[in-house]
C-alpha cells in the first residue's frame, strides 16, 4: 500500500481509529477485570505460592455465611447512607441560601473547594489529629460549649461515626457547588411567571426549581454514592477497619482477603458481588439521567 | 439585616472548611511538647521546622515528592493525548447503530468501577510484564483509571464547537487532523485545562493503587509516605501532620491558581455532560 492510499484509508476509518487507543485501554479495565474475577473466584488462588485449584461456587458459599463480610457490607452502607443524605441536605440547603448576589462569594467558593482538593489520606491524618481523646482540639473546642468529649474513632461505638463526620466536611462542598451550579443553570422565566400567578415559596421549589434541578441533583447523587461505596483511603488511616471491625467496609475487606492474607480466589469472588452492587446502583441513575435527556449525543 | 445574617453564617460554614486545615499546619510547626498542652494553641509559641527537616533529610520525602511529580505529569500528558482523540471522534462523528451514545455510556459507566475491583486483576497482569514496583506501572494504571472521566469531559468541550469551523478549515487545505490540531484544540483549551487539572489532582491524591502497585523507593508516592507515618504502636503527630502538610500543599496552591478553570470544569463537565 502506498503513501496516499494509506492517508487515504487513515482519513475514511479516522472516526473508528482515534477509538482504538481508548478503547483498548478500557477493555483492560473493565473486561479483562471482569473475566478474571469470574474464574479466579471460581478458583481457590494463594498469590505467593501460585497454587490454584477449582472450587466451583464454593467462595460464594463462603462468602454468604461470612459474618465479617455482610459487617463490612453493613458498615459500607451506613456510611454510604447516612453520610451521603446529610451532604445533599446540608449541600441543598447551602446551594438555595446562595443563589444569590452575595458579598465576596468568588472568595467564599474558592475556600469551600478546598477539602475535596485534599488528598483523601490528609485528610484522615488532619481528623485524626483533632481527635485525639485527650489532648485533642475538638474534645476541648465541644468542652468550651459544655458537650463531654468522646473517644472518637477508638471507640466501637462511635467510630463509624467519627469517618462519617470526616466524609461530610470533605464532601458536602462537592454537593453545594454541584447543586449551584445547578441552580444557576435554571432561567428566570418560569419564576417571573410564577410570582405574577401568586405562588408561594414553596409551591416555587416543588413545581419549579426541583424539577429542573433533577438533573444535577442526580449526577451529585449518582457520583458521591459511586466514590462512598468504594471508601477505603480515610478508613485504612484512620482505623484501618477497627476498633472490633467496627469500620471494616467491603474495600477495606477486599484488600485484606487478596493483600495481607494472600486469598485471590475468595477476594475477587467478593469483589465480583461489589461490582454487580455498584452496577446495579449506577445503572439506576444513568437511566434515569438517560430519561432527563441532559446528554445532547 | 437579612444579609448581614447570611454573611455572618457564610463566615462561620467557612471557618468550619478552613479551620482543619490550619490546624494541621499549626501542628506541624509545633513541638512535640506543645502539641498537648490544654487549651491548645492554635499558634505555636516556639516554631520549628525540626519535622519538615526529619522528613526530608532522613525519610526520603524528596524522593516520594519526585516520584509523585514523574507519575502525575506522566499520567497528565498520556491520558489527555489519548482521550482527546476519542472524545474527538465521539463529539464529531455519526458512528453507525448509535455507537457514538453506546460507547459515551460505556465509557462513562467505567467511571463507576470500583478501584479495588480492578486492582487485583490488574496487579497479577503488572507481575506479569514486571511492572510493580515502577513508575511506568502506576501510570497505566492510573491512566487507564482516568481515561473515562477525561473522554467525558472533554466530549462535552468538543461538542459546543461548531462544526463549521473545521469544514472552513478544510476547504482551506487542513487535513482532518491538521484542523483538529490547529483550530479545535486552540478553541476548546480551557476545557482541556480543566481536565487536565482534574486528572493532576486525582493522581496526586490516589491511594489505594499506590498503595499496592508502589512499595519500593523508586516507584512510593507522597500519600505512601504519609501512610508510613501512621504505625499501630505509636504515632509521631509532628512529623504526621508535616507530612501531611507536604503531601496537600502542592495541590493546594494549584487549586487556588487555576480556581476559574477548575469551576467552570466541574459544572461544566459534570452537568453539560
Amino acid at each position: 500500500m502506498n503513501l496516499k492510499a494509506l492517508s487515504r484509508w487513515t482519513e475514511k476509518e479516522l472516526k473508528y481509529l482515534l477509538l482504538v487507543p481508548t478503547i483498548l485501554l478500557l477493555l483492560i479495565l473493565t473486561v479483562y477485570p471482569l473475566i478474571f474475577a469470574i474464574i479466579a473466584s471460581l478458583h481457590t488462588i494463594n498469590i505467593r505460592t501460585g497454587e490454584r485449584s477449582f472450587v466451583g461456587l464454593k467462595n460464594f458459599i463462603q462468602i454468604m455465611s461470612d459474618n465479617l463480610f455482610w459487617n463490612a457490607l453493613k458498615n459500607t452502607a451506613i456510611y454510604s447512607g447516612v453520610g451521603v443524605t446529610i451532604e445533599f441536605t446540608f449541600g441543598l440547603g447551602l446551594a438555595l441560601l446562595l443563589n444569590t448576589r452575595l458579598a465576596g462569594r468568588n472568595v467564599f467558593r474558592a475556600l469551600l473547594l478546598t477539602p475535596m482538593m485534599l488528598p483523601p489520606i490528609v485528610v484522615a491524618v488532619i481528623f485524626k489529629i483533632m481527635y485525639i481523646p485527650d489532648f485533642g482540639v475538638l474534645n476541648y473546642l465541644l468542652g468550651l460549649i459544655g458537650i463531654k468529649g468522646m473517644i472518637w474513632e477508638a471507640s466501637v461505638k462511635t467510630a463509624l461515626f467519627s469517618l462519617i463526620i470526616l466524609d461530610i466536611w470533605e464532601w458536602t462542598p462537592f454537593m453545594f457547588l454541584i447543586l449551584l451550579a445547578g441552580l444557576q443553570a435554571i432561567p428566570t422565566d418560569p419564576y417571573e411567571a410564577a410570582i405574577v400567578d401568586g405562588a408561594n415559596k414553596f409551591q416555587i421549589f416543588k413545581f419549579i426549581t426541583w424539577p429542573l434541578l433533577i438533573p444535577a441533583v442526580l449526577i451529585a447523587l449518582l457520583l458521591r454514592l459511586m466514590d462512598t461505596l468504594r471508601i477505603f483511603d480515610q478508613v485504612f488511616i484512620m482505623t484501618g477497619g477497627g476498633p472490633a471491625n467496627a469500620t471494616e467496609t467491603i474495600s477495606l475487606y477486599i484488600y485484606r482477603h487478596a493483600f495481607r492474607f494472600s486469598n485471590i480466589g475468595y477476594a475477587t469472588a467478593m469483589s465480583f458481588i461489589m461490582l454487580i452492587i455498584t452496577v446495579i446502583i449506577s445503572n439506576v441513575f444513568i437511566n434515569r439521567l438517560k430519561a432527563e435527556e441532559v446528554f445532547t449525543l | 439585616m437579612k444579609s448581614i445574617l447570611k454573611l455572618v453564617f457564610v463566615i462561620f460554614i467557612t471557618i468550619i472548611v478552613i479551620f482543619p486545615v490550619i490546624w494541621i499546619i499549626s501542628t506541624s510547626i509545633k513541638n512535640p511538647i506543645d502539641i498537648f498542652t490544654i487549651p491548645p494553641e492554635l499558634v505555636p509559641p516556639n516554631m520549628t521546622f525540626d519535622h519538615y527537616s526529619i522528613l526530608f533529610n532522613e525519610l526520603g520525602f524528596l524522593e516520594y515528592i519526585r516520584n509523585s511529580i514523574i507519575v502525575t505529569v506522566s499520567t497528565v500528558i498520556v491520558s489527555l493525548s489519548i482521550g482527546m482523540l476519542a472524545a474527538y471522534s465521539l463529539a464529531r462523528f455519526k458512528l453507525p447503530h448509535n455507537l457514538n451514545y453506546q460507547i459515551s455510556f460505556w465509557v462513562l459507566s467505567t467511571r463507576m468501577f470500583p478501584p479495588i475491583v480492578t486492582i487485583i486483576p490488574l496487579f497479577s497482569m503488572l507481575r506479569l510484564f514486571h511492572l510493580i514496583n515502577s513508575r511506568t506501572g502506576l501510570i497505566i494504571a492510573y491512566t487507564a483509571f482516568n481515561l473515562p472521566f477525561a473522554v467525558w469531559m472533554m466530549r462535552g468541550f468538543f461538542a459546543e464547537i461548531p462544526k463549521e469551523l473545521e469544514d472552513a478549515a478544510m476547504v482551506d487545505g487542513y487535513s482532518r487532523m491538521g484542523a483538529f490540531w490547529n483550530i479545535i484544540i486552540p478553541i476548546a483549551r480551557p476545557g482541556i485545562i480543566a481536565t487536565a487539572i482534574f486528572i493532576l489532582i486525582m493522581s496526586w491524591n490516589e491511594f489505594l493503587f499506590a498503595l499496592i502497585l508502589a512499595q519500593t523507593k523508586v516507584s512510593a508516592t507522597l500519600p505512601i509516605g504519609v501512610a508510613s507515618n501512621v504505625t499501630q504502636y505509636q504515632i509521631l503527630w509532628g512529623r504526621l501532620s508535616a507530612s501531611g502538610v507536604i503531601a496537600m500543599a502542592p495541590v493546594l496552591i494549584f487549586a487556588f491558581l487555576v480556581q476559574k478553570h477548575l469551576v467552570r470544569g466541574m459544572s461544566m463537565g459534570a452537568i453539560k455532560g
